[in-house]
């Protein structure tokens, strides 16, 4: 394909509204992961829980035919998952790291068997009539040349997307209960000295996480796709979490850091036609996200120094107040 | 409790039998309710491995993977670094060990050890990246193992499929490897038992690589307990301040854990480009860098119990690839066992609860002289 034409295709409005699908099912479960990764709780399991939702949402929504209670019972399995590894986590004392591992082993070989069992294919849903969740077209916007077609037209879940990091950032920035989760998560002892029960912040930021993975793996099969399909999810639960740390664990810098990597999913997508790997372009987030690590790291370096230094004229001030009386 | 429980081992290895006992009765349950035949699916499972001479190939390479992954992880988490980088130094190390294989014109004396060299180099210069982020920034190394991972990952397909392909080959494949560049069968040939070596080289793909497993096996544990290094490493593990209020080198110990890591990461790359496959193939690993993690988990990161507990693990996989060829049911349920011996062993607070029950329950007879003494030996 000639080079115009690729680049046409990419400065397109379509474009840019593909590189939106595509990043949705990486920023819902971003800021579940952020949120209880800033209350000191990483969830591995992101990925299990995207899965484990994404096939209740369309075996419950084919048997009732109801696209709602086949959301509704995503959700609460997905919830449901992240309440397990809250209670291993919390009350068992597993390592979060293993307990999260364990439980995307089940949830990928669970969701098989059950497929199979259902269906007797493994690997999708295709024999299922699982329902869709519609297409919003934002009224008056949609007839606006190119910011029509990039902002109209999506599934519910990408106008969620944007709808819950401005909420997260509330929820994080401006509740008390936001305020407690991230003391639990910079400094558990100081938390718990001031009366903040840590287990039960860190059981709370699990299950909102698990809630928002459980969105995200919806998203997948009953709008991205209308179908399960084995291991759909292909690791968006741990590009979810590389976005988290390529946003500066913030709201705001977790959406852009999923958008950038759907951008290079899109662009990869588009490049493969002119000969350009597909797989150096994908790369790209990936080597951007350890380049984030080593600039937050640091810049939390930086952040001590600073503080230690200031720490150190006061006390130099102190003594001196000292002496002069 | 009795005195025996008191030693750490039995008690260790009881708990993991006891693990392994329940989720695979809960595995039976699930196969009572969803198999026509589930006594003929469940024995398929659990003796099926046993029952022909390529199906104990099939499960014993398998294990060899498994048990170089483990001892990979179990030298990371001893010294409680959570780096899952395993599955990316295994992909580079495949890499690497298939291309000298293909394009190196050596003899096989040469270049079977020249392939296998470059694998381990390769895992040590990729886990040492990790290491490196980790000891002098403190960059978390769970996120960082995990990008490095797809990277790996990315650099194999893509090498893969523009270089290294046959331009004229319809899958993304190399060629099989030239006959230097596969390893020998494990077994020598002694004169007079050439007709045993010949049915083992026709059934299965055991390597050479046995060997070179049961060699690592013993450095791992050599490392581990008996050099300097092995010694800060554990100390880091138990207590890191402490460790470095002793005087210890973190940041060496930290960078030198993560490489050497991959050096045992690369060879069970090695073992699958050389071993198993003969031919680099896409998902040559196909996740198996997890599955290392619950190998060295139910080692307890013991070097000494890897082999076994990579022996069990591959055991349930290749027991459950005969089972879904044999019966109604899917081996996907494997996992799910998989998963409920994780969590059953990890989690830390189900013996002590027992424990307790036990100790409750008795202790109602016994009255306040063992409430007393318990009293004691909380303080």
């Amino acid at each position: 394909m000639p080079l115009d034409v690729v680049l046409r295709g990419i400065f397109s409005a379509l474009f840019a509204a593909s590189v939106l699908r595509i990043s949705t099912p990486v920023i819902l479960p971003a800021l579940g992961g952020l949120i209880s990764d800033l209350a000191g709780s990483i969830n591995i399991a992101l990925e299990g829980t995207m899965l484990v939702s994404a096939f209740t949402g369309v075996v419950v929504s084919a048997y009732t035919q109801s696209v709602w209670l086949g959301l509704l019972a995503g959700i609460l399995a997905g919830v449901a998952l992240s309440a397990l590894l809250a209670f291993f986590h919390l009350s068992m004392n597993t390592n979060i790291i293993l307990a999260g591992i364990a439980l995307n082993i089940m949830a990928t070989g669970g969701t098989i068997f059950l497929l199979y069992i259902l269906t007797g294919d493994k690997g999708n849903s295709s024999s299922l009539a699982s329902g869709a969740v519609p297409v919003i077209n934002i009224p008056l916007l949609k007839d606006i040349p190119f910011f029509g077609t990039v902002l109209s037209g999506h599934s519910i879940f990408t106008y969620l997307a944007f709808l819950l990091t401005w909420l997260v950032s509330v929820f994080l920035y401006k509740t008390r209960l936001g305020v407690h989760l991230r003391a639990v998560g910079e400094n558990p002892e100081a938390a718990a000295s001031l009366g903040i029960n840590v287990k039960k912040v860190r059981a709370i930021a699990l299950l909102l996480s698990g809630f928002l993975a459980s969105l995200g793996g919806l998203n997948l099969s009953m709008a991205y796709l209308n179908i399960f399909q084995r291991d759909m999810t292909s690791g968006r639960g741990f590009i979810a979490l590389a976005a988290i740390y390529l946003g500066g664990r913030k709201p705001l810098g977790t959406l852009i850091a999923a958008i950038i990597f759907g951008l290079a999913d899109a662009l990869g997508n588009q490049l493969g036609s002119l000969k350009i790997p597909s797989q150096l372009v994908q790369m790209i987030p990936y080597v951007a996200t350890i380049v984030a690590l080593v600039v937050y790291a640091l810049r939390t370096q930086a952040q001590v120094r600073e503080r230690m230094h200031k720490f150190q004229q006061r006390e130099a001030e102190i003594a001196a107040k000292a002496s002069g009386d | 409790m009795k005195r025996w429980m008191a030693n750490p081992i039995v008690r260790e290895t009881v708990r993991i039998v006891a693990a392994v006992g329940l989720a695979l009765l809960l595995g039976f349950i699930i196969t009572l309710f969803v198999s026509e035949d589930p006594l003929n699916a469940y024995r398929s499972f659990l003796l099926g491995p046993l029952t022909r001479l390529n199906r104990i190939g099939d499960w014993l390479e398998e294990s060899i993977t498994l048990i170089f992954l483990g001892l990979a992880t179990a030298i990371v988490f001893k010294a409680e670094l959570f780096s899952l980088g395993a599955e990316g130094q295994m992909v580079l190390g495949a890499l690497t060990a298939g291309v000298v294989s293909l394009y190196v014109p050596l003899p096989p004396a040469l270049r079977l050890p020249l392939a296998l060299l470059a694998a381990m180099v390769v895992g040590f210069l990729w886990g040492a990246i990790p290491g490196i982020l980790k000891a002098n920034l403190n960059a978390n190394e769970l996120v960082s193992s995990l990008m490095l991972n797809t990277i790996a990952l990315k650099i194999y397909e893509w090498l893969l499929t523009f270089y290294i392909k046959p331009p004229n080959a319809g899958y993304t494949a190399s060629d099989f490897f030239p006959k230097e560049g596969v390893l020998p069968n494990f077994f020598p040939p002694i004169p007079g038992l050439e007709g045993v070596r010949q049915t083992l080289v026709n059934q299965t793909n055991l390597t050479i690589m046995l060997y070179i497993m049961l060699a690592a096996i013993f450095v791992v544990y050599f490392l581990m307990y008996r050099t300097p290094f092995g010694y800060e490493l554990r100390m880091v593990g138990i207590n890191l301040k402490f460790a470095r209020y002793g005087g210890v080198d973190i940041k060496k110990v930290i960078i030198l854990a993560m490489a050497v890591s991959g050096i045992f990461a690369g060879l069970a790359g090695a073992h699958l480009a050389m071993g198993i496959h003969t031919k680099l193939i896409l998902n040559i690993t196909f996740g198996l860098g997890f599955e290392g993690v619950v190998v060295a988990l139910l080692a307890r990161n013991n070097p000494l119990a890897v082999p076994f507990t990579g022996l069990a693990y591959g055991y349930l996989r290749a027991g459950a690839d005969v089972m879904e060829r044999a019966s109604d049911m899917s081996r996907e349920m494997v996992l799910v066992i998989q998963a409920i011996i994780i969590l059953l062993v990890t989690a830390e607070r189900v013996l002590p609860m027992v424990q307790k029950r036990i100790a409750a329950s008795r202790s109602n007879g016994e009255g306040a002289a063992a409430a007393a003494e318990g009293g004691s030996h909380a303080a």
